[in-house]
């Protein structure tokens, strides 16, 4: 009984199950939507040169920094972003130009925030509860394989899970947006390590990398904040043995997560919340963070801490709990 | 069948499986009290005992599923406890309801479990298949199975590691008369042919009564009897009859002469009637019945239930 065949087990029934059907049609249709109306969208706008537009709109970023009643928040926003802008322009690189592999990128920002954290959380709140709801932990249980093994094995077709679906998510969108904006760019420049300093961005940490460096960088990142999710909702499936609950307590801590920074911007502790910190490869890729003091380091080590606590706490419940009717 | 080749009454017989005064608790309640017993190599044990007995909690306690409070389970000699893996090598079992993975095949759900067994376990799928008759549905999805052919797949996949002990929680559970005498003969088969002990729990004394060859009864989380099937049914079902005859009520009367006899239905034409009467004064009272002109079309002796086998062993108290 290789660990081998265990994790063949977990694979089998993952790729049996509806739900992975289910995922890679939802990471199919949406990102399909988004190419489309993103494409509809930039035919009726961008006519213009691009340094043209881009001067307006630091001209619109100046004025809204001069207007007394702009929030504070805004007035931070407005000033990194201007700082950004200029700093492309000086560099003669386009901020907005867009290409298959310039989409494929956004996507990892994009996807980071929600949708990739949701998809962890289909695979993995099911994981131990499934086999709870259809009875088999009784059989799975009673074979002569520890129950540690058998834990393992179930984490490990999850992260391989895990690592498909941000992979091919990738490669969807790259197919897509190249239909939309051609295949062709990977070896642009693409501008990282924006930086804030105090109130302001810091253009000496900017570098200029190839376009496709950066693209590996962020679903790196995107794939390891999703690999997070999948740790923690992996705990709920043990501890709460019901899917629906598993999955609902995940989509509510998700929500909040998303919601907590926009409502209480100023509640410094959320920082040390494993939800504030998924988008990574946002906070990479230099957008000003909800909350100061965020930056991918800090919000990596975050993410690891739960992970690691996540899986720690699985395994002991797991190995330790009398399974009953 | 080769049945004698098990040694049963030769040498002393050899125990493969025994709960040694397992307890457990829930909060106050004590579901399982002090319960031992041991199985033997070759023999089908029963488990009987009502719905809510602890049967089911006891059996979770010898597959290790749950920890007992106290007291242990040795298979083979092994603590199950201190010696998990290896001594689940020895054992095969289905737990209160035969689950498998519905979305998978039969013989998907065969090659799953075999992974979790030593190499050579799905070299047995196709002859096990064989064995439980499913051969020719081992490639549809379990969903659309019944209930007696997930019985049966649950039975194969217990028999995958080539086990020293099946345990089976109510196989006869919701299956039909004909589904029942299938799963009955090939665990009667599996004891006699393979030596594998089958342990086996049951709410119905007729299937344990029909099924095995020792019986264990808990009632109330506590063992009340353990010993050969005969012994116990005999206990109580020798004095029980049911007669078909005519007139029913003549014929109660009679009886009633030898001990206590009552009408079970048309009291006036062809009826039933339930008698208890010792053994020895069966004949007497059939002769007593002739001669009254009652026509006697059976007789037969009437199945102790379960409650009269429970009255017998507790002496009376309430079930």
């Amino acid at each position: 009984m290789r660990f081998s065949g265990l994790v063949e087990n977990e694979i089998l029934k993952f790729s049996r199950q509806r739900r992975f059907r289910v995922v890679i049609l939802i990471l199919v249709a949406l990102i399909g939507l988004i190419v489309f109306a993103q494409a509809r969208g930039r035919e009726r706008f961008h006519n213009k040169d691009w340094h043209v537009e881009t001067q307006e709109r630091m001209a619109r970023m100046q004025n809204m920094l001069r207007d007394n009643r702009t929030p504070p928040t805004w007035r931070r926003w407005a000033r990194f972003e201007l700082d950004r802008l200029r700093y492309h322009l000086d560099h003669n690189i386009d901020p907005d130009a867009v290409s298959g592999p310039l989409f494929a990128r956004g996507f990892a920002n994009a996807a980071s925030y929600l949708l990739l954290p949701l998809l962890a959380i289909v695979f993995a709140s099911d994981v131990v509860s499934g086999e709870f709801a259809q009875g088999t932990i009784k059989l799975l249980l009673t074979r002569p394989v520890g129950r540690a093994r058998v834990l393992a094995s179930k984490l490990a077709a999850l992260v391989l899970a895990i690592t498909l679906t941000v992979l091919f998510g990738g490669i969807v969108a790259y197919l897509f947006g190249g239909i939309a904006y051609g295949y062709g760019g990977w070896a642009a420049p693409a501008l990282t390590g924006f930086r804030v300093a105090g109130e302001r961005l810091d253009p000496a940490s900017v570098r200029s990398v190839l376009l496709w460096q950066d693209t590996i960088l962020a679903y790196g990142l995107a794939w390891f904040a999703t690999l997070c999710v999948g740790a923690i909702a992996l705990l709920t499936s043990v501890l709460l043995r019901s899917t629906a609950a598993a999955m609902g307590t995940m989509l509510a801590a998700l929500i909040a997560g998303t919601i907590l920074p926009r409502l209480a911007p100023t509640w410094e502790s959320q920082k040390f919340l494993f939800v504030t910190n998924l988008p990574l490869p946002d906070y990479y890729s230099g957008s000003p963070p909800p909350i100061t003091g965020l930056t991918v380091g800090f919000g990596a080590a975050v993410l690891a801490v739960w992970a690691a606590a996540a899986v720690a706490a699985a395994f002991a419940v797991f190995v330790r709990r009398d399974v009953l009717a | 069948m080769n049945a004698e080749a098990v040694p049963s009454e030769s040498a002393a017989p050899e125990v493969v499986l025994s709960a040694e005064h397992l307890t457990k608790r829930f909060g106050d309640r004590e579901a399982v009290s002090d319960v031992s017993f041991d199985v033997h190599a070759g023999e089908v044990f029963g488990f009987l005992g009502p719905n809510g007995a602890g049967k089911t909690t006891t059996i979770r306690m010898l597959v290790g599923l749950a920890r007992p409070d106290r007291g242990r389970v040795r298979i083979r000699g092994l603590d199950l406890a201190h010696d998990f893996r290896r001594a689940m090598g020895h054992v095969g079992c289905i737990v209160e309801s035969p689950d498998l993975y519905r979305y998978l095949t039969g013989r998907e759900n065969l090659v799953h479990f075999s992974r979790m067994l030593p190499d050579g376990a799905a070299a047995r799928i196709s002859e096990l298949a064989s064995l439980v008759a499913l051969t020719e549905r081992l490639d549809d999805k379990v969903s659309t199975y019944s209930l007696g052919m997930r019985q049966r797949l649950g039975i194969a996949q217990a028999l995958l590691g080539n086990p020293d002990v099946l345990i089976l929680d109510e196989p006869a559970n919701g299956l039909d008369p004909a589904g029942i005498r299938e799963i009955r003969r090939l665990v009667r088969r599996l004891a006699a042919e393979r030596g594998i002990a089958v342990f086996v729990s049951s709410h119905l004394l007729s299937e344990v009564e029909q099924t095995c060859d020792r019986v264990a009864i808990i009632h109330r989380g506590r063992t009340l009897a353990t010993g050969p099937v005969r012994e116990l049914v005999n206990r109580v079902a020798s004095d029980g009859l049911r007669l078909i005859v005519r007139p029913a009520r003549r014929a109660a009367e009679v009886l009633a002469a030898f001990g206590h006899a009552e009408v079970a239905g048309n009291a006036d034409g062809e009826g039933e009637v339930d008698a208890r009467l010792p053994k020895e004064s069966v004949p007497e009272a059939l002769r007593a019945l002739a001669a009254a002109g009652v026509d006697v079309f059976a007789v037969e002796r009437s199945l102790a239930s379960l409650e009269e086998v429970f009255l017998d062993v507790t002496g009376g108290e309430t079930v």
